[in-house]
């Protein structure tokens, strides 16, 4: 095994799982809540943009676009029916958190339901060629997920930097019982956040799916490891979420290469609790106290 | 003035005219009187819509003897009562009598009571399912008794509980396999594992706050999951770790196997209940209650070392939960790898949100729904986990904290209710509001407060400017109808504040003063107002009163 193609697989998927680890980021910097339920809406976007593929039809833009949207769909199904009755009661984070986890059992037991515990594959979104590059083969697909993350990724900065809702995010990022008060509708907020993270997570789910099926239960790897490096990289922190992202894809490079497939996770959790001990909030995470709810 | 006044036209003729002893007023313009039953009985009538909400504590009250009022049962040696008991003295009939305050331990020792001879009770086709689902009941029911330790108690958001538990297990069972260790060392093996686990987990708990921990923890769990699952030790290939050493005999009827399970798992229970007893209702539980979340920097001040009473009760919890892995090893001859997935994570976490986070008979009421929901009824097929995810989300988003914290919220909401109509019907004036009622011990008072201002409301339609003008004529002798009852109660004033006349000479003039209402203090002068006779100065007293009437 070369030591080149296990570090492009692993920014690969590091890319795909920084996508969820940001979506987590921002939901609980902005709206204080944790939420869980992003394997939900990570499979819910791969069966939406799966359904489209057997009715609509299988072009790369539409399976994306469909995925994209599905995912945000379900976001703001989850804002619906957790933030929105939930943020204003008593014992709101864990109360969300519960809420969340709720949603994801229920999720993947209606998606055993529905679609059977037989797993669904994708169509190919990038087609099959290579370049090679200083010796190193880049296959397509691997090309066109870290292209299509990136994408994605400086699209929502660039979203929440620019635009007025952005600003809106930010100031709940800030303070959100401020923003509240200065006229920043807390539920509206709520809704675009889950929209843009749902659509996120969304367009992991379609570039995952060029790598591992679609099944029921396959949302908790990417939760997972999602929530890992979000925490590894602080929550409310994109940057931190990003350079976590790499870190972590090194490490698990670094694990295959010198030790062995079956100890990845083991390194990659002494890792992050190793910098949480450090860093008892993530690598560039919020000071304390700074979002108090 | 009023309206009553505007079709008036009304004269009133002095009876007394007749027999020529009316003085100066033998007819007068004055008011019709209206019905005083009409304004009474629009006054004392009821116009808010109530509803049918008990209001009382409906505390079951036994009659008592004056000499028994204070002897109670004692748990032998010490003089701890067994039961809250307050005895009193009726307010109203004087009698003695004697009250539970705290039922909570007697609906305790029922449903043990009624777990305890369950078995007896099950039907006979579904035996088998009910004894496997109650000794899993059991055991589970254990586990999250001491996970509530932690979450509740220590407020150390931990989700790694059943990783402690699989992972006592697992290597219990792993030894007992490998070197045929016997069963009753497993579960003593089992707490030293945990509290090895409990150690390298308590460490970055020190560390970490709230949920940093819990998503650290979820990641613990999938990482024993994956180590478990992959290594070759721990039988990957067929789904657990099987073959321990048991206190279950193979060779026994498989319905005693199933009897000795169940009974076992209840054992286990038991002491979990009486660990958590021991933890929460002492000294370290009361230690933590005065440091709740978001306060931890005020009990620190007071000298409350809340840290270390946490990660104690935190190591203690850890070994008991290992104690409970060397248990389900040794009773079920080893552990499935079901133990680490993410679904039993999720359902314990749904048994102590559909119960309530904090309290041991949350956990343990949680328990057995999800246990019977998912263990009984398994013709549903993936219909269970829907359900139990439903109720969990259900019971998340409309329960504050759980079915054990219904009475709580819905008290708190009866009370925000019952100040909201409160004050929607509340009316100003002389009535005493219901908060300040139940302050005033003598009722009397608020009777004659009610009365009071019904009879002002009804005399304010009375004071015309005819009555005023027959008043100034001639304030005394006999008036009409309307001027007699307002007199009347201008009369009938307390003596504190009541106005009188004052003779500056022999023969005049007149001012205006008013009594202090206590003997041997004297009274005021209203104003510097000067009358000259003295029907002037009853007719300026009977002004000011009306002002005042008015006014009120």
């Amino acid at each position: 095994m070369d030591v080149f193609f296990v570090l492009t697989n692993a920014i690969t998927v590091a890319c795909i799982y920084g996508l969820i680890a940001v979506a987590v980021s921002i939901t609980w910097s902005s709206l204080g809540l944790i939420n869980l339920a992003y394997g939900f809406v990570f499979t819910f976007a791969g069966y939406g943009a799966w359904l489209v593929s057997q009715h609509v039809g299988e072009h790369p833009l539409i399976i994306a676009a469909a995925g994209i949207a599905m995912g945000a769909l379900a976001g703001v199904l989850v804002c619906l029916v957790v933030f929105i009755p939930l943020h204003d009661k008593p014992n709101f984070t864990t109360r969300g958190m519960i809420a969340t986890l709720a949603i994801s059992l229920i999720g993947s037991q209606s998606f055993l339901m529905f679609f059977g515990p037989r797993p669904k594959s994708l169509p190919d979104l990038f087609g099959f060629w290579s370049v090679d590059l200083f010796g190193v083969t880049l296959t397509s697909d691997k090309i066109g997920i870290v292209v299509c993350s990136a994408l994605m990724l400086f699209l929502v900065v660039r979203w929440m930097k620019g635009s007025r809702r952005g600003l809106e995010i930010r100031a709940m990022m800030m303070n959100p019982h401020a923003a509240s008060i200065v006229g920043i509708g807390i539920r509206s907020t709520g809704i675009y956040v889950m929209a843009v993270t749902g659509a996120m997570a969304g367009l992991a789910s379609v570039l995952l799916s060029q790598t591992y099926y679609i099944a029921p239960f396959n949302g908790l790897t990417p939760l997972i490891k999602g929530v890992s490096i979000a925490l590894c990289g602080g929550l409310g922190s994109v940057q931190g979420a990003v350079i976590a992202a790499i870190l972590l894809g090194l490490v698990e490079a670094l694990t295959n290469e010198f030790l062995g497939g079956q100890y990845v996770l083991m390194t990659q959790f002494l890792f992050i609790i190793a910098v949480l001990v450090v860093r008892p909030r993530g690598i560039s995470g919020l000071l304390d106290k700074a979002r108090e709810q | 003035m009023s309206k009553k006044h505007e079709k008036s036209g009304y004269t009133w003729i002095n009876p007394l005219a007749a027999w020529g002893t009316a003085v100066g007023n033998a007819a007068a313009p004055s008011v019709e009187v209206p019905d005083i039953r009409e304004d009474w009985d629009k006054a004392t009538g009821y116009k808010v819509k109530t509803h049918k909400v008990g209001r009382l504590k409906h505390y079951i009250i036994w009659p008592n003897h004056g000499e028994k009022l204070w002897s109670r049962w004692r748990w032998w040696p010490t003089r701890r009562n067994l039961l809250h008991v307050t005895g009193i003295y009726n307010r109203k009939t004087a009698i003695a009598e004697t009250k539970i305050l705290d039922r909570r331990p007697l609906y305790w020792l029922i449903c043990l009571a009624f777990l305890a001879i369950a078995p007896m009770l099950f039907p006979d086709n579904m035996q088998n399912t009910l004894l496997t689902a109650g000794t899993i009941f059991g055991i589970f029911a254990a586990i999250n008794v001491c996970w509530t330790l932690i979450i509740g108690t220590a407020s150390i958001f931990s989700l790694a509980s059943y990783a402690v538990v699989g992972t006592a297990a697992f290597l219990t069972s792993w030894l007992s396999v490998t070197y045929g260790v016997p069963w009753y060392v497993l579960p003593v093996i089992g707490a030293v594992i945990g509290l090895v686990f409990g150690v390298a987990i308590a460490l970055p708990a020190l560390r970490l706050d709230g949920f940093y921990y819990a998503l650290l923890t979820l990641g613990l769990n999938e990482l024993c999951r994956v180590f478990f699952t992959t290594s070759r030790e721990f039988g990957s290939a067929s789904g657990g770790l099987y073959g321990a050493d048991s206190f279950i005999s193979e060779s026994w009827d498989p319905m005693v196997q199933s009897h000795v399970g169940y009974y076992s798992a209840f054992l286990l229970l038991l002491m979990s209940l009486s660990l958590f007893r021991l933890i929460n209702g002492k000294r370290l539980g009361r230690i933590l209650r005065m440091a709740p979340e978001k306060r931890e920097a005020f009990a620190a001040a007071c000298g409350v070392d809340y840290k270390r009473a946490r990660i104690m009760i935190f190591l203690i919890t850890s070994v008991a939960l290992g104690f409970i892995g060397g248990f389900y090893a040794a009773q079920y001859r080893g552990v499935a790898f079901s133990i680490f997935s993410f679904d039993t994570v999720l359902l314990g976490l749904a048994m102590l949100a559909i119960g309530g986070i904090g309290k041991a008979e949350g956990a343990v009421l949680g328990t057995l729904v999800v246990i019977f929901l998912d263990k009984v009824l398994l013709d549903w097929g993936p219909m269970r986990h829907f359900m139990i995810g439903a109720l969990m989300l259900a019971a998340v988003l409309f329960l504050n904290n759980g079915y054990f914290g219904i009475k709580k919220q819905f008290n708190a909401w009866r009370e925000k209710k019952r100040g909201e109509w409160r004050s929607a019907r509340t009316e100003k004036g002389g009535e005493a509001l219901p908060e300040e009622a139940t302050e005033v011990d003598d009722k009397d008072q608020l009777y004659l407060r009610r009365f009071d201002k019904i009879q002002r409301d009804y005399l304010k339609t009375l004071i015309t400017p005819e009555i005023i003008e027959e008043h100034r004529r001639q304030p005394l002798g006999q008036h009409s109808e309307a001027l007699e009852r307002v007199l009347l109660y201008f009369r009938r004033a307390r003596m504190e504040d009541k106005y009188a006349l004052h003779r500056a000479g022999p023969e005049g003039p007149y001012k205006i003063i008013a009594f202090s209402g206590t003997r041997g203090v004297s009274p005021r002068l209203v104003d510097d107002r000067e009358f000259a006779t003295v029907d002037e100065g009853y007719h300026g007293v009977f002004m000011r009163r009306v002002h005042d009437l008015m006014e009120s």
